[in-house]
């Protein structure tokens, strides 16, 4: 009976052991293709990145031998060297950086303050105001480039920094954001403010807009690297030189003719260069701010 | 401080719904004003409409001789302590009990002196530089109570404070703000659902039901006198017994037994018209052990009943006894609102005693008890209102 007994215990345990060990395999093995998966993804992004890399440091007859070779027989930075030379590419990141920076406080200013009126506020005609503005989301930016430009061309503000800057502004999904983000926060913080004798202004700058910094943080670094690679925009606002923006600024320096493939790459280079360091620097704010508002 | 009016308010929302209906309430200066009532009752809408978070619909509020019915929220000088404490999170304690001081333009060494001072009187200047989240649940609290003290106003409003801490802390913060308000001597509007709360800390209770005042009385006046059904049901743990009577020549005949009917009951039971059953209601601390005390006067009425769940609380017995079930007699007929029993009784189906604790009481067997007509509460069938008055000497008492 007891010996019995003692057989159907050790027969459990087994059995128990036995399925923890084959749910542990099920794991491991989800755990493998998911990272098999990461892994050919990430090679996917970050192939054409070696590779525009790898031939902006090539001459360019190298660049288009066949077989194609990663190997750099001889390393060169002409490339480099004709970007720098034949533009004004310093002047460029500097009106890249002014738009970037002047395009990236204006949005989180004005949508936060959209954002927090639309969530905390009731006033008349709100709910159509929140409907057009997601409405903007739907229409492509391309649509509104000859309207914008005849706009701008009739005030003669083009190849002027108000022609590269104000139609970057508005920005109706970092409305969207700062709504969705201010909808999130304890209404009795306003509450609180509001009886402690704050104005509305008061309420939205020192308690609402803190609080909502993972927000800020997003949109500021998406509206920045959007701002920073826009072309097309820039492309039509800024026909000269000197108001000339990096993606644009950059396109110039290829001639029409000839092979270009190491002096598109590095141009593509440097274009990218500052954002990279920039990523690089708040890494972690990137990440916490992505993290915090969903954006991708 | 301040005296504060209510008359007639309404508060209607855009879908419709009226949650607070026609609310007219004196509140005196340095009172301590308890609304009272179950979810959804009205109370936190009312205490909103009183620190302009909410318009008015209908009526007018007056503060001090002044009608503040289109005043905002920062001009009515208020303080409001929230239910979840509304703390600011980046700010430090002190950050936090400055802030409406700041939006006075006070001096900076004022308001440096000011925070102190409410810092000592709730312990909390060893916290003054942590921010919320470091603090722990009553530490918030009190950060909550300092925000609202600091800014001396003319009237604190409270809207559950205490609801979110544990039992323990729950009681200990009841005490600590009594304290406060009495030495303060602010007038406080004060909503909690918890009727101990109600009846501990306020000088008088207003019991809201369905937005609508049932009565505004003493803590004392309000367990001795309720109004009607919904305020005998809601007052008092556990809740006060109720069931159905039946109204023949010379008694009540009742699931208790025959209930003798003196001038008192005569006199109720002339206000009930011709009806046939009155709802009577009974507290459980009026139901007597007959082995443990003996019935004063002949005009008692004892019966024997089989005890189904006895529950042991220390110092007393909860006894439970089933009623037998009398179609047609179920109280939950009457406008008694079973959500307003705390106790989860089955109004009308069981009967409580509250019996001390050397009492012989055992479970599932039969006890004698005894309870005095004096101390029966009566109400209307139909209307729930109540028709008797306790008497003010019970026989026996």
């Amino acid at each position: 009976m007891s010996t019995h007994a003692v057989g159907g215990h050790a027969a459990t345990a087994r059995s128990a052991s036995g399925t923890r060990r084959s749910g542990d395999g099920r794991d491991r093995l989800f755990r493998r293709s998911v990272t098999g998966v990461v892994i050919a993804l990430a090679l996917l992004w970050l192939v054409p990145i070696a590779w525009a890399l790898d031939t902006s440091f090539k001459a360019e007859p190298d660049t288009i031998k066949i077989p194609v070779n990663w190997a750099i027989s001889h390393f060169t930075l002409s490339a480099y060297s004709t970007d720098f030379s034949a533009s004004d590419i310093a002047r460029w990141y500097i009106n890249s950086a002014i738009v970037g920076v002047i395009v990236t406080v204006l949005t989180v200013f004005a949508a936060s303050m959209a954002g927090y009126a639309l969530s905390r506020q009731s006033f008349l005609g709100k709910r159509v105001l929140y409907v057009v503005i997601l409405a903007g989301i739907m229409i492509p930016p391309q649509a509104l480039m000859v309207p914008l430009f005849r706009e701008f061309q009739a005030v003669h503000a083009i190849n002027t920094y108000w022609a590269l800057i104000l139609p970057q502004v508005p920005a109706p999904i970092a409305v969207f954001i700062f709504k969705k983000f201010f909808d999130g926060q304890p209404i009795e913080l306003d509450q609180a403010a509001r009886i402690d004798g704050a104005s509305w202004w008061t309420c939205y700058r020192r308690i609402a807009l803190p609080l909502a910094r993972p927000a800020v943080a997003a949109v500021s670094i998406f509206t920045f690297v959007w701002t920073w690679n826009n072309f097309l925009w820039p492309f039509l606002a800024a026909t000269n030189q000197t108001m000339m923006t990096i993606p644009v600024g950059l396109g110039t320096v290829i001639p029409g003719t000839g092979i270009t493939n190491a002096l598109q790459m590095a141009s593509a280079v440097l274009g990218a260069l500052p954002l990279v360091m920039v990523f690089l620097l708040g890494q972690r704010q990137i990440v916490e701010g992505v993290a915090g508002t969903g954006l991708k | 401080m301040a005296e504060m009016s209510l008359k007639g308010l309404c508060k209607r929302f855009d879908d419709g719904t009226l949650a607070v209906d026609d609310l007219s309430l004196e509140i005196g200066d340095g009172e301590l004003m308890i609304l009272v009532g179950p979810s959804g009752c009205g109370k936190t809408t009312a205490l909103r409409m009183i620190a302009g978070l909410e318009e008015i619909s209908e009526g007018e509020l007056w503060i001090d001789g002044e009608m503040v019915n289109y005043l905002p929220p920062k001009s009515r000088d208020m303080a409001m302590v929230f239910q979840n404490y509304a703390l600011y999170p980046h700010m430090t304690v002190r950050q936090n009990m400055s802030f409406g001081l700041e939006q006075a333009k006070i001096d900076k060494a004022e308001i440096s002196r000011k925070v102190d001072e409410a810092a000592g009187i709730l312990d909390l200047t060893e916290h003054l530089d942590r921010r919320p989240g470091q603090l722990s649940g009553g530490q918030r609290q009190r950060v909550a109570m300092g925000r609202a003290i600091v800014r001396d106003p003319k009237a604190f409003l409270m809207d559950e404070p205490l609801s979110n801490l544990d039992a323990k802390l729950r009681t200990q913060m009841r005490t600590e703000l009594a304290r406060i308000q009495n030495q303060l001597g602010t007038t406080t509007v004060y909503v909690t659902h918890d009727q101990i709360e109600a009846m501990t800390l306020g000088d008088r209770v207003a019991v809201m039901r369905g937005g609508v005042l049932q009565q505004v009385a003493s803590p004392r006046d309000l367990y001795e006198r309720p109004s009607n059904l919904f305020v005998a049901g809601f007052m008092g743990s556990p809740a006060i017994n109720l069931f159905r009577a039946r109204v023949e020549r010379e008694t009540l005949s009742s699931p208790l037994g025959e209930i003798p009917l003196d001038r008192r009951l005569r006199d109720a039971l002339g206000q009930a018209g011709h009806a046939e059953t009155v709802v009577v209601g009974l507290r459980p601390e009026h139901l007597m052990d007959a082995a443990i005390t003996e019935p004063p006067h002949e005009g008692a009425v004892a019966f024997s009943h089989d005890v189904g769940v006895l529950e042991a609380m220390g110092a007393e017995y909860y006894a439970y006894f089933d009623l037998p079930d009398q179609p047609g007699m179920d109280v939950a007929d009457t406008a008694h609102d079973p959500d307003a029993d705390p106790a989860g009784q089955r109004q009308g189906k069981q009967l409580i005693a509250r019996l001390p604790i050397d009492s012989e009481v055992r479970e599932h067997k039969p006890i004698e008890l005894w309870f005095d007509p004096g101390r029966l509460h009566v109400f209307h069938p139909e209307s729930g209102e109540r028709l008797s008055d306790v008497a003010s000497e019970p026989h026996g008492r």
